[in-house]
């Protein structure tokens, strides 16, 4: 195989996809404006949580995402094998935690659609609850228990990935201020701020909140919006949470630092990846509900990144002539790192990918162009 | 034109199109659609919003404080006595003293309980909440409801959720004739077909979530409702020719109009 893949995007998911295609015997030149996983990727609490991130249905998006938490086993090995480099993976389990009796009925209908999807979680209460997670607070009422979920380092999974490429030779250019597409029907040719044009035959589009500005230039609608996420962390030597821990506000994890990560605080700011106090104190609002130790704790680190959100909740996963999607991750983007790698090398590869993935084609958001062509 | 404003509560809204905040992808694409609905009272689980913060909630902090009117709803509670209570805690945190009791027996269908929703009107009512109640298609229950004080009725078109459509419009048709409260189908539209059915059959309103929010564009979903609501109440106000079954001519035979 002597085609040359050109991957946009130095996130987690232009890693993946890099490091899978490479394996598979392409030549692979991954560009990044600034340096690898500086954006979401590194910001992100790492959380491999298909079950509790999808609370309604078992639907293609679901059904990727635990596609993606089965095979992620294999792949963490697979990349901390090859790089050398160890990073923190975690079997944890979770916790969805519920304060009000009206909230059962809920539970009790997503227990049901989980575990003939591969849960094996069950609605824990009173002395089981408070075994499995001591100290969390006597007014939840309830929790749904997943043992199957767990939780990767972030920076250290994306940094383990980015040495695993190098080593395999993908052909990392990073820092390049600026990428711009310049042909993409017959060949494919982007160029860097510097002038320096890097060509190829394929074009695999990674750059997740930033995906949209390449409209113009390929000729298609990409309706992703940045939606700025800040987390916080507190010092927690003692390990005093235990599990992935969500409700309705967000979540908790402790991680194998010493240190608990809080998140996330949603909001809309464009390109801002600026802390707020407000978005801060969201989190502090609460996080001591769930567990009353945080109360009057600070934390010692705050930061945010940009979640790339698509119109109708999908990434954007598939071709376009020459060029292949793979961006819009929201929230997903770790968890789905593995799953997404396959599935766009499957799209270079072969051209076709399982039916009910079609869900994630572009060119879903064409219909407006080609009805007003009619 | 005269104005056409609806009332409920002492309340007076230009748009009658309720909205639902659940369920939309993201924060962007939730406030694009709800600018696009036009909607001034919107619906959200009470158990889900953080009661002791609620200007920093998940979900209601996205929304411009003061532009709406809330109307909190009880899903999940499958009693009476649960409905109340969490209701309860709503007004106490001052969102609202409205309150959309919603009482569901069965996981499966959520189909409202008509005995509890029914004591659960009798008692917030009494407490002095605007009780707005998601009930069954029945039309005597719905006028049960009205007798209990109930600001307005809220008869589901299918389960909630479903996208089926109004599975019984000669019900809901019996509904609004007999009621003299407002009635607001709630619950099982799938498109603006649906919504513009229901007020050409002469309901108040309209509230739905699923169908903007689960569309491929929410925002653009959200304007093709409201604009299917406002036909519907127009051609409901307007009347409608009666079905003839053989065809008149448009164009009058002698040209009346212009001799």
């Amino acid at each position: 195989m002597n085609e040359t893949v050109v991957v946009l995007g130095g996130g987690v998911i232009g890693l993946s996809c890099a490091f899978e295609l490479r394996q598979r015997g392409y030549r692979v030149k991954l560009l990044e404006k600034e340096r690898c996983g500086g954006q979401a990727s590194g910001a992100a609490a790492g959380m491999l949580a298909p079950y509790s991130e999808n609370g309604e249905s078992p639907d293609a998006f679901f059904r990727f995402c635990r596609e993606s938490l089965q095979i992620f086993p294999e792949w963490q090995r697979t990349v901390r094998y090859v790089s050398g480099l160890p990073f923190e993976y975690t079997e944890s389990g979770s916790l969805y935690a519920v304060y009000h009796e009206a909230d059962r009925l809920a539970l009790e209908t997503r227990l049901g659609w989980q575990r003939r999807n591969g849960s094996s979680g069950r609605i824990v209460e009173g002395e089981e609850l408070f075994r499995l997670e001591p100290r969390l607070s006597r007014n939840v009422r309830a929790a749904l228990y997943t043992p199957e979920e767990s939780h990767v380092y972030a920076p250290h999974y994306v940094r383990s990935l980015e040495r695993a490429c190098r080593l395999i030779g993908v052909d990392i250019q990073d820092r390049l201020e600026e990428a711009a597409v310049v042909r993409w029907e017959r060949e494919i040719a982007v160029e860097a701020r510097d002038g320096r044009a890097f060509g190829g035959d394929r074009l695999l589009v990674c750059t997740g909140a930033w995906a949209q500005e390449l409209a113009d230039a390929l000729g298609i609608p990409i309706p992703i919006q940045p939606i700025r996420g800040q987390i916080c962390a507190y010092e927690a030597e003692d390990r005093p949470v235990r599990h992935m821990v969500f409700n309705s506000q967000g979540y908790l994890v402790g991680k194998g630092n010493g240190t608990l990560v809080c998140g996330a605080s949603e909001d809309v700011a464009g390109f801002d990846t600026s802390v707020t106090e407000r978005g801060i104190e969201r989190l502090r609002a609460w996080n001591k509900r769930l567990f009353p130790f945080l109360e009057g704790r600070t934390p010692f680190h705050r930061w945010a990144g940009l979640r790339p959100a698509t119109q109708d909740g999908l990434p954007l996963i598939g071709p376009h002539g020459r060029v292949v999607f793979a961006a819009g991750h929201y929230r997903n983007g770790i968890l789905l790192s593995p799953a997404t790698a396959k599935l766009a090398a499957d799209w270079i590869e072969n051209g076709e990918a399982p039916a009910d993935y079609e869900a994630f084609l572009p060119s879903r958001f064409e219909g407006e162009r080609s009805l007003s062509a009619r | 034109m005269k104005t056409d404003v609806l009332r409920i509560g002492g309340r007076e809204l230009q748009s009658r199109f309720f909205l639902g905040t659940g369920l939309f992808p993201n924060p962007y694409v939730q406030q694009e659609a709800i600018r696009a609905s036009g909607a001034e009272v919107l619906t959200f689980a009470i158990r889900r919003i953080n009661l002791e913060a609620p200007e920093d909630d998940s979900i209601l902090q996205y929304l411009e404080p003061g532009a709406f009117h809330f109307l909190p709803n009880t899903s999940g509670a499958r009693t009476a006595d649960e409905a109340v209570r969490i209701a309860r805690l709503a007004r106490a945190s001052n969102l609202s003293d409205w309150v959309k009791v919603e009482i569901s027996a069965n996981e499966r269908t959520l189909l409202p309980d008509p005995v509890e929703t029914l004591r659960a009107t009798e008692i917030l009512v009494k407490e002095g909440f605007t009780v707005l109640p998601y009930t069954s298609d029945d039309p005597i229950l719905c006028k049960r409801l009205e007798e209990a004080g109930a600001a307005a009725v809220m008869p589901g078109a299918a389960p909630i959720g479903t996208g089926l459509g109004l599975l019984n419009p000669y019900n809901l048709g019996l509904i609004v004739e007999e009621a003299n409260v407002p009635v607001i189908v709630d619950a099982g539209l799938g498109s603006a077909a649906d919504a513009l059915q229901a007020m050409e059959l002469g309901a108040a309103g309209v509230l739905m979530n699923n169908p903007v929010a689960k569309a491929k564009d929410p925002a653009r979903m959200a304007q093709a409702m409201r604009l299917a609501i406002e036909a519907g109440r127009l051609s409901y106000l307007a009347g409608r020719v009666p079905k003839k079954r053989y065809a008149s001519a448009s164009s009058a035979p002698e040209g009346h109009l212009l001799p």
